[in-house]
């Protein structure tokens, strides 16, 4: 029993984290996000291909977690997740294609992919694709029209499983967008000084600090668990990821949330960057299943 | 990282789970008095099977087992709903607390007893003036001799009624700074200068106590980690009874689900979305606080065992929060569990570290902002 990722997991979250601080840093995030048509560039899909992302959940679902949670923590626009989710429902990708995944209509980065698949991993043709406007400016939004209906042909494969694991993968992506947020209000409230002491001082500040933390590391644990069992114990998978996304899910967007507050004014400003993970949390809190879903079926599970 | 058992482990678990079978005593009594026995009695039976002090090491008693050992013990002992042990503060908090800065008189002398239960422990820290500001505290000690004259008091004293030693911290230097003036001291309860006074809680029973001491005497050699030390020796006491004691408590509030669980079904509310609701969001906390207490099976244990029992505070008072609504309007009368369970949690996050000042801990010490 125990949480401690092996030397090849470690070197995938550490070249993560160092790949997408160098390539993604805040002014490239803005640049991608506000000013860029497709919201990514060929040269930064190409590199991902590289280093063989697209296909990491072959390697197992423990490590695509790692790198999703960096994708969260650096806020990287970029349609590999979407390819990664497209790809778990049993979507038929050749190399460096890119998938998408329409749910309800709506699908994340579907104008830049090659196949479209629907939440019961049926492939989507022949629908028109149009942009909308995001909340989450970080990746491009469109709504799928298949009207009329247009033939879905049902892909290979074990769909509830690719279901939870794209799920989990939207989770851990929510625990990176939370802790980067906590660490911007730690650093906020150590610096910024009013009344003659850092705000950091005052308990109203601090213990909200101190809750982003207990909230950060319970959404790890819980994504952690699911990425394990999806992988190693499958009786046990469906409860944990739902867990996962009800907890990390929430993580997500509460912990901005209260970070916003710590920042006070400033945070409430467009040149701050802080409004980029507030978006990016709320919208993942509303992909692949919501809140009180995950509850209600967690309830069930358990015997409810 | 896996997260299974090891062959090992699983073993370990086996031999649990099939001793507890053979050996479970039943029910626990009501009366207060019958409850210690009948804890007692578990306790000697677990000790003569060497698991009384789990994680202690062999040359004191203990079975020097893992801390995943330690913690599959504790979900056995919950999964079968056996009994607590008697001398419950003496084996999480006073034990560790003598292995670690005690001399090797002091653990050969104080170790076995505590694991037989022929003495038990309580702990006197608090005082009517000093509460989470405890290095504040105001009880004298005084040497005359080889030995200590104690005055002073102390509240919030579990099992004082019950108690051969007390795990006292009093102040032996008031010129020194304040964290420095501090003495650790076993304090012996059997003597005159010890006066103990049941302290009534909101649920009308009387599980703490107040401890009037006037003229005690303790001699030189029931120093814990010496004169003026007694701050760091007070804070692994402090450490042990969160992370320790988190662990066992987090796997009661699994029992405690599942009894909501029946209690929710036959109310009849089942198909209410709101209930099913609140009943996964407690049910994926209580996921996330096992979690949280495998990753924090660290030795020593450290500042982010705060976060641990301020959640567990959270997530129980929860729980009997939503008992009370299943309950609706029998939540009027006081009879059965659920009551009582609700009152008692509200003590939970206050005893052993109030919340806010476990945030302070997690704020300062694992965040580094700047001291309130």
């Amino acid at each position: 029993m125990n949480f401690d990722l092996s030397e090849d997991q470690r070197t995938i979250r550490s070249t993560a984290r160092e790949f997408l601080a160098a390539r993604y840093p805040p002014a490239e995030v803005r640049r991608l996000a506000l000013e860029d048509e497709r919201g990514f560039t060929d040269a930064q899909w190409s590199e991902m291909v590289e280093l063989g992302w697209p296909e990491i959940a072959e390697l197992g679902t423990v490590e695509m977690v790692l790198v999703a949670e960096e994708l969260g923590y650096a806020l990287a626009p970029t349609p590999l997740q979407s390819t990664w989710a497209a790809a778990l429902l049993g979507a038929p990708l050749w190399e460096a294609q890119r998938g998408a995944v329409v749910v309800d209509g709506l699908a994340f980065d579907a104008g830049s992919a090659d196949v479209l698949v629907d939440w019961d991993g049926a492939v989507v043709t022949g629908a028109s694709v149009e942009p909308v406007r995001a909340l989450d400016p970080t990746r491009r939004l469109f709504r799928v029209i298949s009207d009329p209906p247009t033939p879905r042909s049902p892909v290979e494969g074990d769909v509830e499983r690719g279901r939870l694991r794209a799920t989990v993968m939207n989770a851990a992506e929510s625990v990176g967008v939370a802790e980067r947020a906590m660490e911007m209000a730690v650093a906020y409230a150590k610096e910024r000084k009013q009344f003659g002491r850092p705000i950091g001082a005052y308990q109203a500040v601090s213990h909200m600090c101190a809750q982003m933390l207990l909230e950060v590391e319970g959404a790890r644990s819980a994504v952690l668990w699911a990425a394990w069992a999806l992988d190693h114990e499958p009786e046990t998978a469906e409860v944990a990821t739902a867990v996962a996304k009800a907890y990390a899910g929430d993580a997500g967007r509460r912990v901005p949330r209260a970070a916003l507050q710590v920042h006070g004014g400033i945070g409430f400003t467009w040149e701050h960057d802080l409004h980029l993970f507030l978006k990016r949390g709320e919208a993942n809190a509303h992909t692949f299943g919501e809140g009180p879903e995950h509850r209600e079926r967690i309830a069930e599970l358990a015997g409810l | 990282m896996d997260l299974s058992l090891s062959p090992a482990e699983r073993e370990f678990r086996d031999a649990v789970r099939g001793w507890i079978e053979a050996h479970h005593p039943g029910r626990e009594p009501d009366s207060e008095e019958q409850l210690f026995e009948f804890r007692r009695a578990w306790q000697r039976a677990l000790n003569e099977r060497g698991w009384a002090g789990l994680s202690w090491p062999t040359e004191y008693g203990g079975a020097g087992a893992t801390l995943v050992e330690q913690a599959i013990f504790y979900e056995e002992v919950a999964r079968a709903g056996a009994p607590s042990m008697a001398n419950v503060l003496g084996l999480a908090m006073g034990g560790p607390t003598v292995i670690a800065h005690g001399t090797e008189e002091q653990k050969q002398r104080f170790l076995p007893p505590i694991l037989s239960a022929d003495e038990i422990w309580c702990q006197g820290f608090s005082e009517p003036e000093s509460g989470s500001d405890l290095a504040s505290l105001k009880t004298r000690a005084v040497r005359n001799g080889a030995e200590w004259v104690v005055t002073g008091q102390k509240v919030w004293t579990t099992y004082a009624h019950q108690a051969k030693w007390c795990m006292l911290v009093a102040r032996t230097d008031p010129g020194a700074p304040r964290h420095r003036g501090l003495t650790y001291f076993l304090m012996d309860m059997e003597q005159d200068g010890v006066d103990v006074r049941p302290l009534v809680q909101i649920t009308g029973e009387a599980e703490f106590n107040e401890l009037f001491i006037e003229e005690a005497r303790i001699p030189d050699e029931n120093i814990v980690g010496g004169e003026g030390n007694g701050w760091p020796v007070a804070i692994t006491t402090l450490m042990h009874e969160r992370a320790g004691l988190a662990f066992a408590l987090q796997v009661r509030v699994h029992v405690a689900l599942r009894e909501l669980r029946d209690d929710i079904r036959s109310a009849g509310l089942s198909d209410d979305r709101l209930i099913r609701q609140r009943f996964g969001q407690l049910y994926a906390e209580a996921q996330v606080l096992r979690l949280g207490a495998y990753r924090g099976l660290t030795r020593p244990p450290g500042p982010e065992g705060s976060l641990g029992k301020w959640h567990w505070a959270e997530v129980n008072q929860g729980v009997t929060e939503l008992a009370m609504d299943v309950a609706g309007r029998r939540a009027l009368l006081a009879d059965g569990a659920w009551p009582y369970r609700f009152l008692r949690a509200r003590a939970n996050s206050i005893e052993g570290g109030t919340t806010e000042i476990l945030k302070n801990i997690v704020a300062e010490r694992v965040l580094g902002l700047p001291r309130a």
